[in-house]
């Protein structure tokens, strides 16, 4: 009996079950591609982290520190290895094919295959032993915009020292950094590297890094990590947090996932409203069965039979599809670690039997309405006579316009309940394209400069050359802004030219210890920065601090505060409180004297060009800062921005990912809805029919209804947008740095007509076509309607 | 008397599972300005279907409906729907109406969305209300529909059908569905808007309902096999009595 009930159930609504059936693909797909990505490289950094026998934490400390010799007597320390590697500050120090490259800003490390810190594997998985004499292998940062395959030679020039290396191919080693615009790291044979240890021009910015990188192997990492917590210069990386960095990659699954989880809500909605439509037609035939004392729970099973079928279909598709794509996830990041060899697909198929499961509830949730229906529905259609609403809320007879607009406007207010639901489907949808436009914006804005610690500026210089000139000469970044500047002017571009420099050092107060970074704005700008409260500091023994340092320290505006400045500590009044990714930071007054001590680390050089420039205008000096300066890496100050938050193009992609998303749903939930209430209003089709309206009215009218709630919609998204979206970018932005009250940055034809556009357009068109159907209903159909 | 409806050689085939079903054979018909025409005939004889085809609700398979001098029968849609909404009416069985929409809203709705009159919205409520009042029901001119009785619903049918004062009113069996007391109402008022002139053309299985008419034609198996000849209604016990008899006799004679 159920294959006959299901048989025919199936042919009689064919549109509404294919759109069951592709939301419960989506659904399944999204789920079990996620899950999948997600626990194949939540278990594979595992894997990888063991069989590579990582140390259990990296410290960065002076090897002749007293932290170093504590260390080193502690009894539970069984090993501890120093990372020997040697910095080649510039991509220009490489050559391929005779061109000189200008690729990865962080500088790049060369390390020699003796006595490896852990074990690295080759792109096939196999652990390296050694490397060949005269190759190299590198990380796939060091790939990042590099034509290059295996058996292509690079040479290394540094000053006078050269070597030319073969590419031997990417490797992979934990705890080495993956993302993007960290620093490359090379692994050469170490004949090569001792060749180039001897050079003294490998050398010249030994000074820049304070410390030393340490491996340590230990028993008791609590006891370690108690003897480091006195020493607030020394930083430390645990094995566990080396794995966080892997985070970043499952970013796209973890939003598909979400996405999943909406679409599941969407198609418990949409399941909700057809299984209540069908009940609702089928009153006859379920009074009937009641009467003949069939049970309610059978009666709900005869119609959960379709929806178990469309799940079981959908997942199998669903499923299907999602391997492919869940392979396709997982092919970059298995770039940079050995996942397991298993088979994860079985976690996949997990999910979407879960899904079947979940979508299963739904339906047997939606049936309960079959329990209110009673015997007596089969012979009054489907009124019992107990209970009615009034519908007509509007009058045609007092109403203005056009009488197809009443109408629809009237069918809307007649039934709220059922136009809410699919105004806050379309509403949810809106809202979240628009949200990510407008992160996606905000974190490539230069507006938040201030939030990177850089002044406001036309462009940033991050040539790693330039930088390195202004890092290690103790006053000599007063000269090499200057010599910018003039070099600018002469060749016709008027600026004046700024720079932040950081440096690592400690702070003090009432015997608490904090490593902060301290942040000096140098050279020629205009200081624009904000502050959350109090003011700038204006002199050179004031201060502002971020949060955390106040937090930390338990310090407040107009506490004093001691930090180290080369060998001695001086005194700092706390004038303001500011936002900043660079944190915990302490911000000191403009052009504070830096010639004293050594500084470790600079934002690039910013660039601001005097003359009133067009948009092109600037671009193009942009370009011709590339060739003054014979590098790539000048960027705009939005381009500086994207490049610091790492994820506004990934957002922009998958905004583009949504959107589309948003316009498939909301056009099968419109197609859907409005087949529903066709098949439920086909009496009154006909009725209008018979007495002379007009096809192209009815259509109208149920165009109209839709976007009535697609207008809605987007009403409610441009109410919740800015709200909802600051409140968002404010929470992320607090767990990464020390910021608050950041304002999302609104391209408002993009958010407030091209989106909802996109979206109105779609659901005319879907309501405009699926109300054609109407045309099938006939006049003389009011002879065969009940 | 000018004809205001003919058919001629109307012919209806259904195709049901791969079989052809002949409802209406060759029916030719004409009906007379200010007649009040009954068609009857046995369950499944085409009664409904040659008034939906004779209103241009349902297409011919072949032949000619001519209204007021026109052949309606190769109209395309819009147009069709153009003749309905300004020249006929039409009171179904079931008393189907418009949920969402006040009982007088239903009653003005063909007169807002027809070109014929040219009015204001407010007319069209003033013309609606002096028809409820007409028919007795202008107490309940801003109810739902699931507040009335069904004979004051059907009453509200008749007067949405007079709105755009139509040249001919299709009804389908209108007491079909009605108590005795509510259908007698209900033929009192047709009666009524056919002694001020309106043409009526009703389906029904009621000889009570038929003896009221004109004249009544008697269908079997989609041809017409006769027609009796009653003349104008007058009323009166015992003229509803006489023509009652008259024609049980005749529809006796035919079969039924």
């Amino acid at each position: 009996m159920f294959w006959r009930i299901l048989k025919k159930d199936l042919k009689r609504k064919k549109t509404m079950n294919v759109i069951i059936l592709l939301f419960v693909i989506i659904c399944s797909t999204f789920a079990s591609a996620s899950i999948n990505n997600i626990v194949a490289v939540t278990n594979g950094v595992d894997h990888f982290y063991e069989i590579s026998n990582v140390p259990d934490i990296e410290v960065n400390m002076k090897e002749d520190s007293e932290a170093y010799n504590r260390i080193a007597a502690e009894p539970s320390v069984t090993e501890i290895k120093k990372l020997d590697f040697l910095m080649i500050m510039s991509s220009k120090s490489f050559s391929l094919h005779g061109e000189k490259l200008d690729t990865f800003i962080n500088p790049a490390c060369l390390m020699s295959d003796e006595d490896m810190i852990m074990n690295f594997f080759d792109e096939d998985n196999k652990k390296i032993t050694e490397v060949e004499k005269g190759k190299f292998y590198s990380t796939t940062v060091f790939l990042d915009g590099l034509d290059i395959k295996k058996g292509d030679e690079v040479t290394i020039k540094v000053e006078n020292t050269e070597i030319t290396l073969e590419y031997a191919g990417y490797f992979k080693g934990a705890m080495l950094p993956t993302s993007m615009g960290s620093s490359p790291y090379l692994l050469i044979n170490r004949e090569d590297y001792r060749y180039l240890d001897a050079s003294p021009d490998m050398h010249i910015y030994d000074d820049v890094v304070s410390t030393d990188i340490f491996f340590i192997r230990t028993d008791d990492l609590s006891a370690v990590m108690d003897i480091l917590d006195d020493y607030s210069d020394v930083s430390t990386y645990t094995t566990e947090e080396a794995k966080t960095m892997y985070l970043l990659d499952m970013v796209t699954a973890y939003i598909l996932m979400i996405v999943s989880i909406l679409l599941m809500i969407t198609a418990f909605v949409v399941l909700r409203f057809t299984t209540g439509f069908t009940i609702s037609e089928e009153f006859r035939e379920i009074g009937v069965m009641k009467a003949v004392g069939i049970t309610n729970p059978s009666i709900r099973r005869l119609y959960i039979v379709k929806y178990f079928a469309i799940a079981i279909a959908g997942a199998i598709i669903g499923f299907l599809i999602s391997i492919p794509l869940a392979n396709y996830m997982l092919k970059t990041i298995s770039m940079n670690l050995v996942l397991e060899g298993g088979d994860t697909t079985y976690i996949g198929f997990i999910s979407t039997v879960l899904v079947v499961a979940i979508i299963m509830l739904f339906c047997y949730n939606s049936t309960s309405k079959i329990k209110k229906l009673s015997p007596i529905d089969a012979v009054r259609n489907g009124q019992t006579g107990e209970r009615f609403k009034k519908k007509s809320v509007m009058h045609l007879s007092r109403s203005r316009g056009s009488s197809t607009g009443f109408l629809a406007m009237n069918d809307v207010a007649s039934a709220p309940k059922r136009y809410i639901m699919i105004t806050v489907i379309i509403a949810l949808g809106m809202l979240m394209t628009s949200i990510m436009a407008s992160w996606s914006r905000t974190l490539r804005d230069d507006k938040l400069h201030p939030l990177f610690s850089i002044v406001e500026s036309d462009a940033t210089m991050m040539d790693t050359e330039t930088m390195g000139d202004v890092i290690i000469e103790d006053d000599g970044y007063i000269t090499v802004l200057d010599d910018i500047e003039q070099l600018l002017a002469d060749n016709g571009m008027p600026a004046r030219v700024a720079v932040t420099m950081t440096n690592s050092t400690d702070a003090t107060y009432e015997g608490e210890h904090l490593n902060v970074l301290a942040e000096f704005q140098e050279g020629h700008f205009d200081n624009t920065f904000s502050y959350d409260e109090g003011t700038a500091p204006s002199k050179p023994d004031e201060i502002a601090v971020t949060s955390s340092v106040m937090k930390m320290l338990d310090v407040d505006i107009g506490d004093t505060l001691s930090i180290k400045l080369g060998d001695e500590y001086r005194s700092f009044i706390i004038t303001g409180k500011y936002s900043s990714f660079v944190s915990p930071g302490v911000r000191f007054c403009d052009h504070y004297d830096l010639t004293d001590f050594p500084k470790n680390g600079c934002m690039g050089i910013q660039v601001k060009f005097t003359d009133d420039l067009t948009q092109k205008q600037l671009s193009d000096n942009i370009e011709k800062l590339k060739d003054l300066f014979d590098t790539n890496k000048i960027y705009s100050t939005s381009e500086f921005i994207s490049m610091n938050t790492g994820i506004g193009e990934t957002l922009e992609s998958l905004r583009v990912l949504t959107l589309i998303l948003t316009v498939m749903v909301t056009a099968m939930v419109v197609v859907l809805m409005e087949r529903s209430f066709i098949s439920r209003e086909k009496s009154e089709i006909a009725l209008m029919k018979a007495v002379g309206i007009s096809n192209f009215s009815i259509i109208a009218q149920h165009t109209i209804r839709f976007v009535i709630t697609a207008v809605a919609a987007s009403f409610l998204s441009f109410l919740a947008v800015k709200p909802l979206s600051e409140f968002g970018m404010n929470l992320v932005c607090s767990m990464i740095g020390d910021v608050s009250s950041v304002e999302c940055t609104y391209n408002p034809f993009e958010i407030y007509l091209l989106q909802p556009a996109i979206l109105i357009a779609a659901t005319i068109i879907s309501a405009f076509l699926t109300a054609t159907y109407t045309r099938t209903i006939k006049a003389s159909d009011t002879a065969s309607i009940e | 008397m000018n004809t205001v409806l003919q058919t001629k050689g109307l012919c209806k085939t259904y195709i049901v599972n791969k079989r052809q079903n002949n409802v209406l054979k060759n029916v030719d018909l004409t009906i007379y300005e200010g007649e009040m025409v009954a068609i009857m005939g046995p369950s499944g004889s085409g009664k409904s279907t040659l008034l939906y085809c004779a209103s241009g609700m349902d297409k011919v398979t072949a032949g000619e409906v001519i209204f007021d001098g026109k052949n309606i029968s190769k109209l395309r849609n819009k147009a069709m729907s153009r003749v309905r909404l300004d020249d006929m009416g039409f009171i179904f069985q079931q008393m189907y109406m418009m949920k969402n929409l006040s009982i007088l809203d239903n009653i003005i709705l063909p007169a807002v969305k027809s070109k014929k009159n040219k009015e204001s919205r407010k007319a069209s409520a003033e013309r609606g209300r002096a028809l409820m009042k007409r028919l007795g029901i202008d107490d309940v001119s801003t109810n739902d529909i699931n507040e009335v009785s069904g004979g004051q619903l059907q009453r509200a049918c008749i007067c949405r059908s007079m709105i755009n004062s139509p040249k001919i009113i299709f009804a389908d069996e209108p007491t079909g569905s009605l108590n005795r007391s509510s259908s007698d109402e209900v033929m009192t008022e047709l009666l009524s808007l056919n002694n001020d002139g309106t043409t009526i053309m009703c389906v029904t299985h009621d000889p009570k309902v038929a003896a009221k008419c004109s004249r009544v034609l008697y269908l079997v198996d989609g041809n017409i096999v006769g027609q009796k000849e009653l003349g104008h209604f007058n009323g009166g016990e015992k003229e509803t009595r006489d023509r009652e008899r008259q024609l049980t006799n005749w529809l006796m004679e035919q079969g039924w």
